[in-house]
């Protein structure tokens, strides 16, 4: 029985497996910060957390991956590469775990092979084990992955997405892990993802023991999420029944949908006689002591509804998506609509789209349907773009059964067979030229990117040049903790703030007054490393046209008639499709709207030419923001 | 006993012009301020944030130029008249050198503070201020005059070249500044440039006419402060070196020109006086000569106006020039004589230009000044105009602050300046301080070898680091974490 380091060959880490007499854990410090605190727990806390948890003896640290790579340099503002760099000099025995969406990547649609290969390649000089899975368990989603990790000698664990009802059996789950390795071959380890923690401890402990009776030599990575409570259970069962690792995260910064806590499976499991291999149970607690006193500056992070949701068995939403859907639901003032949403639309919806899992992208398409059926008070009447794409199969086939034709009909019209059969299959994606988009981003930095910087820029471009115009603006800010990065309400005049600067010189900055001068820039005093310093914040510029009033989805519906194209929906502006000039058809996509990470195409009502743009990319919108002006052609 | 002057219904003060803008316009204002007059201003409209409006006592907008109204005769002198300024103080640059200025000044009969339209015309022409100098028995450097027109000059500047070798310099004899100079390294390139050289001449001064010199092969800059009264008297304010130099334009100035013996540098300043006194000089000016590494040195010319560079000379003697500048116009003689001029120690001056050393000294106009520190302390004098938000105009030269030290020894002037370069904060454009940091420590500097092609010869002066402190890039999301109540980059 033997601690696995990063430092050992994929074939004696997976050796080290087989022989286990006890198992072994993941620390899912990704998913507890995605799931319990919005993905925003920074690499300030990771890093003060480092030494002790290199000391716990891990499996792995999962703490890349998912929508964490998003995040990073969307709210964080740290490079994903650099975090990796960083805590492997902290962490230099402790495997690096990544949670991969296949051919989504890090994101939320398909990426090009060609993109997808480079991504894992780079991603790989840093990352050791690369969970994968496919929201649809559509295996040939995942093998461009497959093949680039085992190209980089790194440990493959693909996935089995787990659910409930009656079609997701233990001969339907059994016959998936062969489809696996029919193409990954038997070195891999096998994750059961349960990223909603679903299922009682029993129906885990028959599913782990039906692929332990299947694949004897099969080593199984349970992943659950404490929703319910329950996730020791399920934990417990998994152990007893053969799996070899499993999933849990620091106690003092465990919540309601992410991990449950470390100690509590050791505890528990020790006295069923069941040793956690390589763990040091004094550096586990105080990896928790370490950092407890930074969770304060999380809260405003932490679930909008708090408490167990045992109800997770009847709408299943993932963990990883409860903070954000609960905060959408706050934002947008439905929080009040939630157990109808929950309870009783989205089981419905999930029902008649096919019952498959409940994950990245699969779970956004479920919520945004159920949340637009339920406040739109028709349902499926505004079915997203990426609904549509997934009724036409883009995303891989329907592995129980296909939708009901009804809603065909309601997204694609009376014709819907016919653009079934013209527009249906598995969506390819061609490759795109590398190097051009290296110019362009190069255009963007006015310098040579950096390997790591295209790859970044490639999976989400505009919030990458946003990201390193920050860093060059601001230097690299993961130093600064949560304290003063997070900070609500200003500082106190005279509060001292302390920090090392990336290259570990000690700072010191005093804040003084603040004054506002008639243009309504504002000085702010602070003294730098005792010299007086002045900084001028220019006001807020409010950017496009944004609409006094809420218009009704009525009146919307009316002006797109005559060509004022106004946002139907709030969210981003993800991309404007037409020039001033061009001339368009009425039924052509303008712009393309993104609104919880689904995106949906604009159309033009009319014929004509397009006058005026008021929208530009990235730009955040409200229903009736104005998009566009279309001037109708004199014979429309 | 205190006597308290009576009360004698409204006394006007008198009020001097200043025709200028920038950091000389603040110096110029100061002195006048100083002794008990009022200064007013005048400005184009970019310059309609400038500081020199607020410290003047009385500001005229003359119109939105761009420069063309700070060169327009016509309206500074209505500015005057119309402001009752009795005299206008021209600063350097603009209509400082311009004799038709001086001229249009008395004929209005306003008192223009620097030397007579006569010299001013005189000295501002190449051939004719050597004609006089070389009539006093000032050493010259080897030259023509004014070459003949067509193949007969070109003639005439290959004998020259044949005689002297080369290489040698082909200038316009309206040039100045700078402009309308080309060196010439042999005979068939000086076939090549002659005839260019003329139409330049014509489409660029409106005046054709070059002459040849020789050119001193890397020699030093060295010129002399000196002040005349309206008896003749006329003394000198010590040596300056003012040999680095970028493209025939200074950038730092030393004072005084030091390792040089002290029988060379009398002998350099009695010439100058010499050479003033056969103008008939009067104010202050500047005598500029190329100093060989033999010790011989050559009349450049002479600057009939104040310098950027006086600074250093006021530090290492404690003459306020300006101040007497202004005294000597208003009709006073000097109170001092050339045995009462004490020079101690050294002084440096570096401007600090809105310009990108890197990118070929590239301009930074357009930007705004979003940090401005500044260091203090002993020794230290600073003559700028910008100010943090300020937005540093287009269509001006780009000079936002002059840093003049003293020290005792060259060793603590140097010191000095270090320590001050490094107490600047400036944020916004990119500025010329970093490059001096290079520059002043480099070796050849602390020793104080260095002549006019220093900067050619050291291109490794370019390479350094043009960022912000991480820790100031930090502050200022701090800043914005503090102003917004919030970090908008994190919500």
């Amino acid at each position: 029985m033997i601690r696995i380091t990063q430092k050992m060959a994929p074939a004696e880490v997976l050796e080290a497996l087989r022989q286990a007499n006890g198992y072994y854990i993941t620390n899912t410090a990704r998913d507890m910060s995605q799931s319990d605190y919005k993905n925003r727990i920074l690499l300030h806390t990771d890093l003060m957390a480092a030494e002790a948890r290199e000391e716990a003896g891990y499996f792995s640290l999962e703490i890349t991956g998912g929508a964490s790579i998003h995040v990073d340099i969307l709210r964080k503002q740290v490079d994903p590469f650099l975090k990796l760099k960083l805590l492997r000099e902290q962490m230099p025995d402790t495997m690096f775990q990544t949670l991969c969406r296949g051919v989504n990547l890090f994101g939320y649609r398909p990426y090009p092979q060609n993109v997808i290969r480079l991504t894992v390649r780079e991603f790989a000089k840093y990352v050791d084990v690369w969970r994968t899975f496919d929201f649809m368990n559509h295996v040939p989603n995942m093998e461009a992955v497959f093949e680039e990790v085992a190209k980089a000698g790194k440990i493959n664990e693909p996935c089995i997405c787990f659910s409930t009802g009656p079609e997701h059996t233990d001969a339907f789950y059994v016959k998936k892990v062969q489809e696996i390795l029919d193409v990954t071959g038997p070195e891999i380890i096998l994750c059961i993802k349960n990223h909603g923690g679903l299922g009682t401890p029993k129906r885990i402990g028959e599913l782990v023991d039906a692929i332990k009776q299947a694949y004897p030599e099969l080593i199984i990575h349970y992943h659950g999420h404490n929703t319910d409570g329950n996730d020791i259970g399920r934990i417990q069962a998994a152990v007893l029944n053969g799996a070899t690792i499993v999933d849990a995260s620091d106690h003092s910064f465990t919540g309601f949908y992410g991990p449950p806590p470390i100690l509590t499976v050791i505890q528990t499991l020790k006295d069923y006689g069941k040793t956690a291999i390589g763990i040091n149970e004094e550096a586990v607690i105080r990896s928790s002591d370490v950092i407890r006193d930074q969770r304060q500056y999380y809260s405003q992070f932490e679930a909008q509804i708090k408490g167990f949701m045992p109800t997770v068995q009847i709408h299943k939403l993932p963990g990883g998506a409860m903070g954000s859907s609960l905060e959408q639901a706050s934002k947008g003032g439905f929080l009040d609509k939630m157990p109808d949403i929950l309870h009783k639309e989205l089981p419905r919806v999930q029902k008649e789209l096919g019952n498959w899992w409940s994950v990245t992208p699969g779970s956004q398409i479920l919520w945004t349907t159920a949340v637009t059926n339920v406040l739109e008070g028709e349902r499926y009447a505004n079915p997203s773009g990426d609904l549509k794409n997934l009724l036409l199969g883009k995303y891989g086939p329907f592995p129980f059964y296909q939708p009901a034709d009804w809603i065909y009909e309601k997204a694609f019209g009376p014709d819907w067979k016919t653009v079934l059969d013209r527009d249906g299959g598995l969506e390819v994606i061609d490759d795109i030229d590398i190097d051009k988009e290296r110019e362009t981003l190069a255009g963007k930095l006015d310098k040579e990117p950096t390997d790591q910087q295209l790859v970044t820029y490639l999976q989400h471009p505009n919030d990458a040049v946003e990201f390193f115009k920050f860093e060059e603006k601001f230097g690299r800010s993961y130093v600064l903790p949560p304290a003063i990065f997070l900070r609500q309400g200003g500082f106190q005049l005279g509060e001292s703030l302390v920090f090392r600067d990336h290259d570990g010189k000690e700072h010191l900055i005093e804040i003084g007054p603040s004054q506002e001068d008639e243009d309504g820039r504002t000085n702010v005093y602070l003294n730098v490393d005792h010299s007086q310093r002045t900084y001028i914040i220019e006001p807020e510029v409010q950017k496009g046209a944004a609409c006094q009033e809420t218009l009704s989805k009525g009146e919307i519906e009316k002006l797109a008639k005559i060509g004022d194209i106004r946002a139907p929906f709030g969210g981003n502006v993800y991309d404007i499709s037409v020039e001033i000039g061009q001339e368009v058809k009425k039924g052509d996509q303008v712009a393309i709207l993104e609104a919880m990470k689904m995106q949906t195409p604009v159309i033009s009502e009319v014929t004509g030419t397009v006058a005026e743009i008021t929208a530009e990319v990235g730009l955040a919108v409200k229903p009736g923001d104005k998009i566009m002006l279309i001037e109708p052609s004199a014979d429309e | 006993m205190n006597h308290k002057p009576q009360l004698q219904g409204v006394q006007l003060k008198t009020k001097i012009l200043v025709a200028n803008r920038g950091e000389i316009a603040i110096r110029i204002i100061r002195a006048i301020q100083e002794l008990n007059y009022e200064a007013v201003a005048i400005y184009e409209s970019p310059d309609k944030d400038s500081r020199h409006i607020r410290i003047a006592d009385e500001a005229v907008w003359i119109g939105d130029g761009p420069r063309s109204d700070y060169l327009n005769i016509d309206k500074v002198i209505d500015a005057a008249i119309h402001s009752g300024a009795v005299a206008i103080h021209p600063g350097y640059g603009f209509l400082a050198e311009n004799p038709d200025f001086a001229r249009a000044c008395e004929e209005a009969g306003l008192i223009f503070i620097g030397p007579p339209s006569d010299v001013i015309a005189k000295l501002g022409n190449k051939v004719m201020a050597r004609e006089i100098m070389a009539k006093a028995g000032i050493p010259m450097v080897p030259g023509t005059d004014n070459l003949k027109p067509g193949d007969d000059g070109l003639a005439e500047a290959i004998a020259f070249g044949r005689k002297y070798g080369y290489p040698i310099m082909l200038k316009a004899t309206s040039g100045g500044g700078g402009r309308g100079i080309r060196r010439i390294e042999n005979e068939s390139e000086l076939a090549e440039q002659y005839t260019i050289a003329r139409s330049e001449a014509l489409a660029a001064f409106n005046d054709d006419s070059v002459y040849l010199e020789k050119v001193v092969v890397k020699p030093k800059h060295v010129e002399v402060q000196i002040i005349a009264d309206k008896t003749g008297e006329t003394i000198h304010l010590g040596t300056r070196d003012c040999s680095i130099q970028r493209r025939n334009q200074k950038l730092i100035e030393i004072a005084p020109a030091f390792q040089l013996s002290p029988e060379l540098n009398e002998e350099i300043c009695r010439t100058a006086i010499q050479a003033a006194k056969a103008a008939n000089y009067f104010n202050a000016g500047t005598v500029e000569f190329l100093l060989d590494d033999d010790g011989s040195f050559y009349f450049m010319e002479i600057n009939t106006r104040l310098q950027v560079e006086h600074t250093v000379t006021e530090m290492i003697t404690g003459i306020d020039i300006v101040r007497t500048q202004i005294k000597l116009a208003m009709g006073k003689n000097l109170l001092f004589g050339q045995e009462h001029v004490q020079l101690r120690g050294h002084a440096i001056e570096m401007r600090i230009n809105a310009e990108d050393p890197q990118n070929n000294f590239m301009p930074e106009g357009g930007k705004t000044i979003t940090v401005y520190h500044s260091p203090g302390g002993y020794g230290v004098r600073l003559d700028g105009f910008c100010y943090q938000g300020f937005t540093i105009p287009e269509a001006y030269d780009s000079l936002l602050v002059k840093l003049t030290v003293f020290g005792w020894s060259w060793n603590e002037t140097v010191d000095r300046l270090k320590r001050c370069l490094h107490n600047f904060v400036i944020t916004g454009p990119k500025t010329t301080i970093p490059f001096y940091l290079n520059l002043i420590n480099h070796p050849d500097f602390r020793k104080g070898r260095f002549d006019t092609s220093f900067l050619d010869e050291n291109e490794q002066l370019f390479e350094y680091d043009e960022q912000t402190s991480e820790v100031n890039k930090l502050a200022r999301l701090i800043a914005e974490i503090h102003q917004k109540k919030q970090n908008t980059y994190a919500a």
